[in-house]
């Protein structure tokens, strides 16, 4: 029990948080966006898996930014077809959802074969690159806490430090800009923002759009940062927790964050558990972030119901 | 002085073949209060909905300012100066009121949203109009005559020099209407046109200037409100002599349905009725009378076991009715004609035959063996279509292809095919012409009349007037007081207690509760 906490009280275990959260906060917030657009993204799963895979191949030939930015554009790729079906040809959400992430399973595998001239499970046999992780040694010259600093800031994936960005960028985006505005009341009540001549639908797409391409930016951080390369399923049901985190976060950037690090924790803690507790099945282990999201699901759920039975009791 | 806006010819048939207009025309003067008037269906919303561009007109054309125009969609409306109101207000209820005025022409600061300059604009124009409410706070919280004026707001913050108000008093207490009316009227002094689209007569006569009747698609003419009678109008929009009175009961039952103590919860746990006594005698009919949601519909769901009872009893004839289901109570003689009747009171996908014996497929005389016996479930509807006489192609007709009033009427035949002992009633004729209203209104009557005890609920207070025999206003869940209905009692009246202003002691309650 020491060791565990010792463990979880170093550095390392901080930097190991970052760096599971990353990707989850990623899909998060795209999951976010599209929610309050009022689209439920239950394709962020298979958007996040393709970005995966688009920034393992991509990144075989080209530099590590252009991969990112081809798997960022694949995941907005999906969001337009989502919309397409959705929005256009009037489909059932939840539906087209699903057909892109069974799409994504199915197709990332088929892909990755042609890709690779015969592999079936993963890219071992290409050369993916990685995306690079910010030094901030230089940090170490102040005095006294320099050195912990370094500890515990350097050494983050670039697309970590985009993804906090990012929280703050979204946060102001909703609640102090006018398009902020627009897409939060065509989430809540399509209605208003229509008879005010606000063209619902383009705000919908765009929402889906940004959504796919948040959750590919939040595959290209699992497969060239957290591990190099492509592996089938890899994303394994991330998309999935990040919908959770959405609503457990309050449908609020900062609250996605938070949602976000808690899943983030419990992943770092099933990755460093196995070698403290050997007694356990891994596979227990690896189970916890599941386990959690359906607990913090239904703690949040019941609070809210508490809390809504107090607000009328007090009417 | 020459018309600001002007529709002339104006024709409309809708796909499926529905003509709605048919060489309607409007002048509508500058500065002035225009009321268009006519039964539902006479195609008034269709004449607005082309004014605001929402539809495009087959013939016709649109004048403003003397100039042909026509609008593509409401932006382009907007954009030349027309508002509209709609009866279904488009505000987003966790927004605050000056964020749903301004939306989707916000002020900004390079990319900010100004909200400072926002709230400021907001100020300004509900002190010039005279339109009062607090910018602050979230819409979804203010009562509905506020949201109204925020809708109004937000139609004058695109300036518009035209407003438009869909059946702007359908939802107000009698109160709430003076002041809607306060600031039409400052618009008007301001220089701005209102056009105000309604059917509720004394309203129309004590607001409008000129007034445009419109019926079954086409205009029948344009007077000056001055010149004409509530009589007189009503004439016009029917096409015939209309009685708007029903004779009230003479004769004194016994005690059908008690409620003692009644209390209804929502699903989140408040309270929508609260602490209800009540006593229905055969052969009245009890009005409830109530801004909406204040506890009448829930009290008729839970007696009807559309919703459970959290505490108290209700009998019918002695019986508790709260371990029953549904069908036995309708078994006992309990009939309900429910506030949707699309979601609730209908299947619209099926035939008018098969609603009309929906309550009763326990009945030998449509079920035997447990097979649908359709040689009498025709019959029957048949016989019913006569006694209603609801306009339909035949039984088999499914009844969403049926008019509103004619859907009601099935919903009417159904309750009171077999007289009932009590017979809950919410909003009878929302949405229903004059004309099969009146055939309703009988039916209930007629019903009164055979001994049944009726609770009717409405949003309008001149049908609860019309109708009752005693009334009890509700307000938060609770009566707040009780009236033998009289020729002297008012829409004035009622809504002081409507809008919770005051309350009856229980002693000034005895005399209309029995």
């Amino acid at each position: 029990m020491i060791e565990l906490l010792m463990t979880v009280l170093s550095t390392t275990f901080f930097v190991t948080v970052v760096r599971t959260t990353t990707p989850l906060l990623l899909a998060t917030l795209g999951g976010l966006i599209a929610d309050l657009g009022g689209a439920l993204n239950v394709a962020l799963e298979g958007m996040m898996l393709v970005g995966c895979l688009t920034a393992v191949i991509v990144s075989v030939f080209a530099p590590w930014y252009v991969a990112v930015l081809a798997a960022v554009l694949a995941g907005a790729l999906l969001g337009g077809v989502m919309a397409f079906f959705h929005l256009r040809l009037k489909a059932d959400i939840i539906l087209v959802g699903f057909a892109i992430n069974i799409l994504a399973a199915g197709g990332t595998v088929f892909a990755l074969t042609l890709a690779t001239g015969g592999d079936k499970g993963t890219s071992i046999n290409l050369t993916s690159k990685a995306v690079p992780a910010l030094d901030l040694s230089f940090l170490g010259v102040i005095p006294g806490i320099g050195d912990f600093l370094v500890r515990m800031l350097s050494g983050h994936s670039i697309l970590s430090w985009l993804a906090a960005f990012l929280v703050f960028a979204i946060w102001y985006f909703l609640y102090r800009t006018p398009w902020g505005l627009w897409l939060r009341g065509v989430g809540e009540y399509p209605a208003a923002p229509e008879a005010a001549g606000i063209p619902v639908n383009a705000i919908r797409t765009w929402s889906l759009l940004v959504s796919g391409g948040l959750a590919a930016l939040g595959g290209a951080q699992l497969a060239m940062f957290n591990y190099i390369g492509f592996t089938r399923d890899m994303t394994a049901g991330r998309g999935f927790i990040a919908l959770g985190a959405v609503l457990l976060g309050a449908r609020h950037p900062v609250g996605a964050l938070l949602a976000a690090l808690l899943f983030g924790v419990f992943e770092a803690l099933a990755v460093v558990m196995p070698g403290l507790f050997n007694w356990i099945p891994a596979e227990l282990i690896r189970m916890i972030p599941f386990v959690v999201t359906i607990l913090a699901l239904f703690l949040f759920s019941y609070r809210a119901l508490q809390a809504r039975r107090l607000r009328s009791a007090g009417h | 002085m020459s018309a600001l806006l002007e529709a002339i010819g104006i024709g409309k048939t809708y796909p499926g073949g529905v003509v709605a207009n048919d060489g309607v025309n409007l002048s509508v003067n500058a500065g002035e209060v225009h009321a268009v008037v006519g039964e539902n269906g006479a195609g008034k919303s269709t004449l607005m909905k082309i004014l605001f561009g929402i539809e495009h007109a087959d013939r016709g054309e649109l004048r403003l300012d003397g100039k042909v125009v026509s609008f593509a969609n409401p932006r382009e409306a907007i954009n030349s100066g027309i508002g509209m109101v709609f009866q279904h207000f488009s505000l987003v209820p966790s927004f605050s009121v000056y964020e749903n005025v301004v939306l989707g022409s916000e002020p900004h600061a390079g990319i900010r949203f100004d909200r400072q300059k926002a709230i400021a604009a907001v100020r300004a124009l509900s002190e010039k109009f005279r339109l009062s409410v607090d910018p602050l706070p979230p819409v979804g919280q203010l009562p509905v005559g506020q949201q109204q004026r925020v809708e109004i707001l937000k139609a004058l913050y695109r300036d518009a020099r035209i407003l438009i108000l869909d059946e702007p008093t359908a939802v107000l207490a009698p109160q709430e209407v003076e002041e809607l009316f306060v600031a039409v009227r400052a618009l008007v002094e301001q220089g701005r046109t209102v056009i105000f689209i309604a059917h509720k007569l004394p309203e129309v006569l004590e607001i409008s200037d000129r007034i445009t009747v419109m019926r079954g698609g086409k205009t029948v003419g344009q007077v000056a409100a001055r010149d004409v009678t509530e009589q007189s109008l009503a004439t016009m929009m029917v096409g015939r002599e209309v009685a708007l009175r029903v004779d009230r009961a003479s004769n004194d039952g016994a005690m059908a349905c008690e409620i003692k103590a009644l209390k209804v919860k929502s699903e989140s746990g408040a309270l929508l009725v609260d602490d209800l006594n009540l006593r229905v005698h055969a052969g009245e009919i009890v009005g409830l009378v109530g801004v909406e949601g204040n506890g009448q519909s829930e009290l008729l769901e839970a007696i009807a076991g559309l919703r459970p009872i959290a505490d108290g009893v209700a009998y019918l004839d002695g019986t508790s009715l709260s371990p029953l289901s549904v069908l036995e109570r309708r078994a006992r003689g309990l009939a309900s004609i429910p506030e949707d009747r699309i979601a609730r009171g209908l299947a619209s996908g099926s035939s008018v035959a098969e609603n009309l014996v929906a309550t009763r497929l326990d009945d030998p005389r449509y079920v035997r063996n447990g097979l649908l016996d359709l040689k009498a479930i025709k019959a029957n509807a048949e016989k019913l279509i006569e006694r209603f006489s609801i306009r339909v192609g035949g039984p088999g007709a499914a009844v969403s292809t049926l008019s509103g009033g004619n859907m009601q009427k099935v919903v009417v035949a159904r309750e009171l095919s077999e007289q009932p002992r009590l017979l809950l009633v919410n909003q009878p004729t929302r949405g229903v012409d004059l004309g099969a209203t009146q055939f309703i209104w009988k039916s209930l009557t007629q019903a009164r009349d055979a001994g049944a005890a009726v609770l009717l609920s409405s949003a309008d207070l001149s049908e609860l007037l019309a109708l009752s025999d005693r009334l009890v206003v509700f307000y938060r869940g609770r009566i707040v007081a009780a009236f033998l209905n009289s020729d002297t009692l008012t829409p004035e009246t009622l809504g002081t207690y409507m809008l919770g202003i005051a309350s009856q002691t229980p002693e000034e309650m005895q005399g209309g509760l029995r």
